[in-house]
This record gives C-alpha cells, sequence and structure tokens, in this order.
C-alpha cells in the first residue's frame, strides 16, 4: 500500500466535487467543529418564494380577498336566483366575517394538524363521545320574573284556553308557571350543598325500619299476653329474657340427660334433692345447657330446661354438619375429643353427645371419651369442646395467610 | 442436629405462649434460626432476630425488634460472639389468644421419624401416616427438616419432598 498521494491539479482543491469516493473523517488538531456546509441536506432546501409559487392559490388568503359582490354581481344574481334566495345569500355573506373565511377555511400545513380531513362541527355518533347531558342543573343566570311577565303569563293563559275555565285547569296552571327565568331544572331541582341522607326516612344502618320494629314489638307482646294467662312465672321470666315466644320455646329441642338425686348432709340429717340436666338447641346450631336442682323431679326438670334454653349459644358448624377441626375438651377426670368427618358419616358417638349433636345440628361427628365416662361432666366436656372450635377465618387473620377451603373449590361451593 | 435442645425450645415456646410474653429467647443455633423463620414465614411468629444475651431493641414503629432495622442495625456474628448469641422471637397473640398454639415434637432424640411424600400426602389431607398424626384441625401445621431447609409440611408435598419430621404446631 502506497502512503504517497496522488498528484492532483492545485485548482481541483477548490471545488470539492471534484474529489473522487468517500470522504474520510480524519483527525482535527483544532477545536472547531469540521465543516459542514459542504454537505448535502436530505432535504433539498426550497427557497420561500418558490413555495409561496407551488401551493394552491386558498394558501394565504387575506381578509381583503373576500369582497363583498358589486352590483353587477348582483344583478347577475338575481338572474338565477329569487328574491327570497338573494335575501338568503345576503344574510349568508353577512353572517361570516372575511377574516374567519381567511383564516378558517384554509387547510392546515403546521406539524399538529391532524393527518385526515374531517368535520369537526359535528358529532358523529359513532366515533366522537356521548355528547352527555350537564351534569348540574344550575343556572346561573336565571332571574326572578317580573310582575310584567306574569301578567303577560296569565294572559296567554286565558288566551289560549276556551272560555269555560274549570278550577282543575286554572290549579294546573298556576302549579306548572315558573317563577323563574332560565333552566327549568334550576327551579325544579336545584342543586343543593348539603350531602344526600344515607338513609331513607324511617331506615337505619341494620336494623329494620322503625315501623316494622314497632309491629314485631306489638305482635309478640300481643301473643305473649294471649298464652300469659297459663304462663307460669319461671316461663315468663324466660320468655322475657330471651324474647322467643311460648310456641318458638315449645319447638325447641330440649333433652333431660342425666338425672340423679343429690344429697346435702345437715346436722338435721340428710336432704335429698332432684338434679337434672338438659341441653337445648334449634336443630340449626344453637345449643345449652342447664342444670336445676330441686326437691320435686318435675321442678329440676324443668328448671334445667330452662336454664338450658337460656344459656343457649351458637355452635360453629362446618358445612353446617360437621365441626370444624378435631377438638378435646375436658372436665374433671373425662377427657374427651370430637372428631369431624365426612358427609354421611353420621352420628357415631356416645349417647350423651348424640343428643347435644342433635340438639346443635350436628350431623356427621365421631367421638372418644378417655379416662373417666362420668356423665355430667361427659356433657359438659363435650359442650366445652363443641364451643372451643377455631374459625379457619380467624386462624387465617392470625397467621397473616390467605386460606382456602379446598372442597368449597372443588364443588365450586355447592356444598 | 440436636433434637434436645430443640425439645427444649418447643417447651419453652409453650411456655412463654402461656405466659403471654411478647418476645421471648431461644438459645441460638442454624436449626432453630431456619425453623424459627419457617414458623414466621407460616405466621406463628412476629420476627426472629438473632441478638446477644439482652434483647434488641424494638423497631421504632414496629414495637418489637426486627431483622431489618435499619436504625439499629443487627449486630453482626462473629467468631467472638458467636457463642453469646440467642435467637430473640417475636410472639403473637390474636383476639386474646396466642397465635401459636401448642408445639410439639414429633421426632423424639431416641427415635428419629422420617416421612416420604406419599405418607405426607396423607398427612396433609387429615389421615394418619405411620407414627405421624394427620393435620385435621385447621390452623395446624408440621415442620419438616429437608434438602431444601426446614419447610412446612404443604410446602414438602408441594415440592414433592420428604424429610425428618420435627415439630407440630397447633
Amino acid at each position: 500500500m502506497s502512503f504517497a498521494r496522488p498528484a492532483r491539479c492545485l485548482f481541483c482543491n477548490f471545488s470539492r466535487n471534484a474529489i473522487p469516493g468517500t470522504r474520510v473523517p480524519r483527525r482535527q488538531f483544532h477545536p472547531t467543529p469540521a465543516p459542514l456546509s459542504n454537505r448535502k441536506p436530505k432535504i433539498p432546501s426550497v427557497k420561500a418564494p418558490e413555495k409561496q409559487n407551488g401551493s394552491s392559490s386558498r394558501q394565504d388568503l387575506k381578509p381583503e380577498d373576500f369582497k363583498a359582490y358589486t352590483e353587477e354581481e348582483t344583478a347577475h344574481l338575481a338572474k338565477e336566483y329569487s328574491a327570497a334566495q338573494m335575501e338568503a345569500i345576503k344574510a349568508g355573506e353577512a353572517a361570516i366575517s372575511p377574516k374567519d373565511l381567511s383564516e378558517q377555511s384554509v387547510r392546515r400545513t403546521d406539524p399538529y394538524r391532524f393527518k385526515y380531513l374531517d368535520d369537526f362541527s359535528v358529532i358523529e355518533p359513532g366515533i366522537d363521545r356521548h355528547v352527555r347531558a350537564p351534569e348540574t342543573n344550575s343556572d346561573y343566570n336565571f332571574k326572578l320574573k317580573s310582575e310584567d311577565q306574569f301578567i303577560e303569563d296569565f294572559g296567554r293563559f286565558f288566551a289560549e284556553s276556551n272560555e269555560d275555565i274549570r278550577p282543575a285547569d286554572f290549579v294546573r296552571f298556576a302549579e306548572s308557571l315558573r317563577l323563574t327565568e332560565g333552566k327549568e331544572e334550576n327551579e325544579l331541582n336545584p342543586h343543593s350543598a348539603l350531602v344526600p341522607d344515607l338513609f331513607g326516612p324511617g331506615e337505619t344502618i341494620d336494623e329494620p325500619r322503625v315501623e316494622e320494629r314497632k309491629t314485631a314489638a306489638e305482635k309478640g307482646e300481643k301473643e305473649r299476653s294471649l298464652e300469659a294467662e297459663e304462663l307460669t312465672d319461671a316461663l315468663k321470666s324466660l320468655l322475657l329474657a330471651t324474647g322467643y315466644t311460648e310456641r318458638q320455646v315449645r319447638e325447641l329441642r330440649t333433652k333431660t340427660l342425666v338425672s340423679h338425686s343429690v344429697v346435702n348432709q345437715t346436722r338435721l340429717g340428710k336432704v335429698r334433692r332432684a338434679y337434672r340436666l338438659s341441653v337445648a338447641g334449634n336443630g340449626n346450631g344453637l345449643l345449652g345447657i342447664g342444670e336445676g336442682k330441686s326437691e320435686e323431679a318435675a321442678d329440676a326438670k324443668i328448671q334445667s330446661q330452662y336454664r338450658a334454653i337460656r344459656n343457649m349459644q351458637p355452635v360453629p358448624r362446618y358445612e353446617n354438619r360437621t365441626i370444624f377441626g378435631d377438638v378435646k375438651g375436658k372436665v374433671g377426670a373425662v377427657e374427651l375429643q370430637l372428631m369431624h368427618r365426612p358427609p354421611g358419616f353420621g352420628l357415631r358417638t356416645q349417647h350423651l353427645i348424640y343428643e347435644m349433636c342433635r340438639a346443635a345440628g350436628i350431623h356427621d361427628l365421631a367421638a372418644r371419651v378417655n379416662r373417666s365416662r362420668n356423665k355430667m361432666n361427659t356433657v359438659k366436656a363435650a359442650y366445652e369442646a363443641l364451643m372451643s372450635q377455631r374459625d379457619p377465618e380467624e386462624v387465617a387473620r392470625a397467621r397473616g395467610k390467605k386460606m382456602v377451603d379446598v372442597r368449597k373449590v372443588y364443588y365450586a361451593g355447592k356444598v | 442436629m440436636s433434637l434436645v435442645n430443640l425439645a427444649h425450645v418447643c417447651s419453652h415456646l409453650n411456655n412463654a405462649t402461656k405466659a403471654r410474653l411478647s418476645l421471648t429467647s431461644i438459645p441460638n443455633s442454624n436449626l432453630h434460626l431456619k425453623l424459627c423463620l419457617a414458623m414466621q414465614n407460616s405466621g406463628y411468629l412476629s420476627s426472629v432476630v438473632r441478638g446477644g444475651p439482652t434483647p434488641p431493641p424494638a423497631h421504632p414503629i414496629l414495637g418489637y425488634p426486627a431483622a431489618n432495622d435499619e436504625a439499629e442495625g443487627v449486630e453482626a456474628v462473629t467468631r467472638d460472639n458467636v457463642a453469646s448469641r440467642r435467637l430473640w422471637l417475636g410472639l403473637k397473640y390474636w383476639k386474646n389468644e396466642s397465635v401459636l398454639g401448642k408445639v410439639k415434637m414429633v421426632s423424639k432424640p431416641t427415635r428419629r421419624v422420617n416421612i416420604d411424600v406419599e405418607g405426607l400426602r396423607r398427612v396433609v389431607r387429615g389421615e394418619d401416616a405411620g407414627s405421624v398424626g394427620g393435620l385435621r384441625s385447621p390452623g395446624e401445621s408440621l415442620f419438616l427438616s429437608t434438602d431444601r431447609g426446614i419447610l412446612e409440611a404443604r410446602e414438602c408435598v408441594e415440592k414433592k419432598i420428604g424429610g425428618l419430621v420435627l415439630c407440630r404446631v397447633l
């Protein structure tokens, strides 16, 4: 490779076009930027007068270009058009000022112009947004009608209506008579700065309406008053405490599970009394146990049953048939375990727990009673175990974990 | 892997929750740390911080010591201070009951219980597998030591790995 440059014409250096081939950028030894003037611009620069000449005649219109019709022209037009049409043409000419015509009737050439032609003065339903009704009914320019306007309204009413004006017509007129000028909605449904009420009249957030509540209370009182003559004091106080009616109490499932006699040893001798332990439930998730002691066995039974009804509490039930998880209970020496079971398993438990489950509405359960099997303590321990169930929702919230009932997911919530 | 010390930790946690402590400490070891982190991951513990013999300062906002406390920082474990390190655990309570119900060892120092994936599947479904009882209550979990660290039984089933059953938390 030869580094020697070929000999060149001295004058050729003055014209850049004479240099053959591409120019290789060379390192500059001075801070002045490399001259770019010799580079050809990508877009050939068009001189301004050229552009004016090349563009259409509609560009750069001035207001002076839109002149009114001369007399000759009007005379010529009058041959073609009727007098009414001529009037319309004049009115149209007068309506649009030459300035607007010059500015707005020109096709835009600025870089922000739209890439398509469209008439933006028309709203096209498929393309443009809907024209909504105004959001407020307010009209800030409303005026109260003056007396003269009222008189006019009355006059119009009398003029338009027939001669036999009935009072009903006049009432209708008076009701529909507007007192203000401006938007009608402003008068009929004016804007209010007040927050709208959360509840309608008589409504509260969780309780039924006041009237409904009252009627329910009256109904209950009526029913109670009808049956009050036959009620014992104990039952009356039970109804008062629980809010049930006598019929509802009769429909509850009560069962006396434990009955034996207890003895109090005094210095006068042994005082025997009857002891009864009953369970009560509504068969749908409520369960309570109660103990009663009395000299009379029947009294003790009633007492225990009423106490059981008073003590009724909701028992958590999984799918309204079994319990949440396995639970343990311990009272005295009785230690028992209640185990949840699949649907259709039944109540495979001893009779005491069976009766409790029947009363509470549990259908699938297994139980194991260890150590002692004392009847009274078995019932109490089973009650304790049933009440000690852990709610999965609470567990999930306590641990901050999401829990999913897989059965519910599998059966799509139909279990 | 000393299951004796782990058993002490389990009974200590039971005692601490019964005493309703909010912060307690256990001896530092990698096994304890990983088990505690697994329990924290399951939501049983609020915080696990490796600190000295005195409890680390509480996080200004959380109210209990936090491992990611930027203001205080956690003292690095060195050869000099490793013997005095303890794990400080924040215990959780919800609606007047401790979240960590009862921690019970499954493997014993004298009898280690291993379980395979098949057995674990049964356990997770609530059935017994060998000497390991099923997880039959809501919120019950079983922690296993596996090749991939200490994991909860359901995670093990997900990853199809068995391991040494450490403890059961109810």
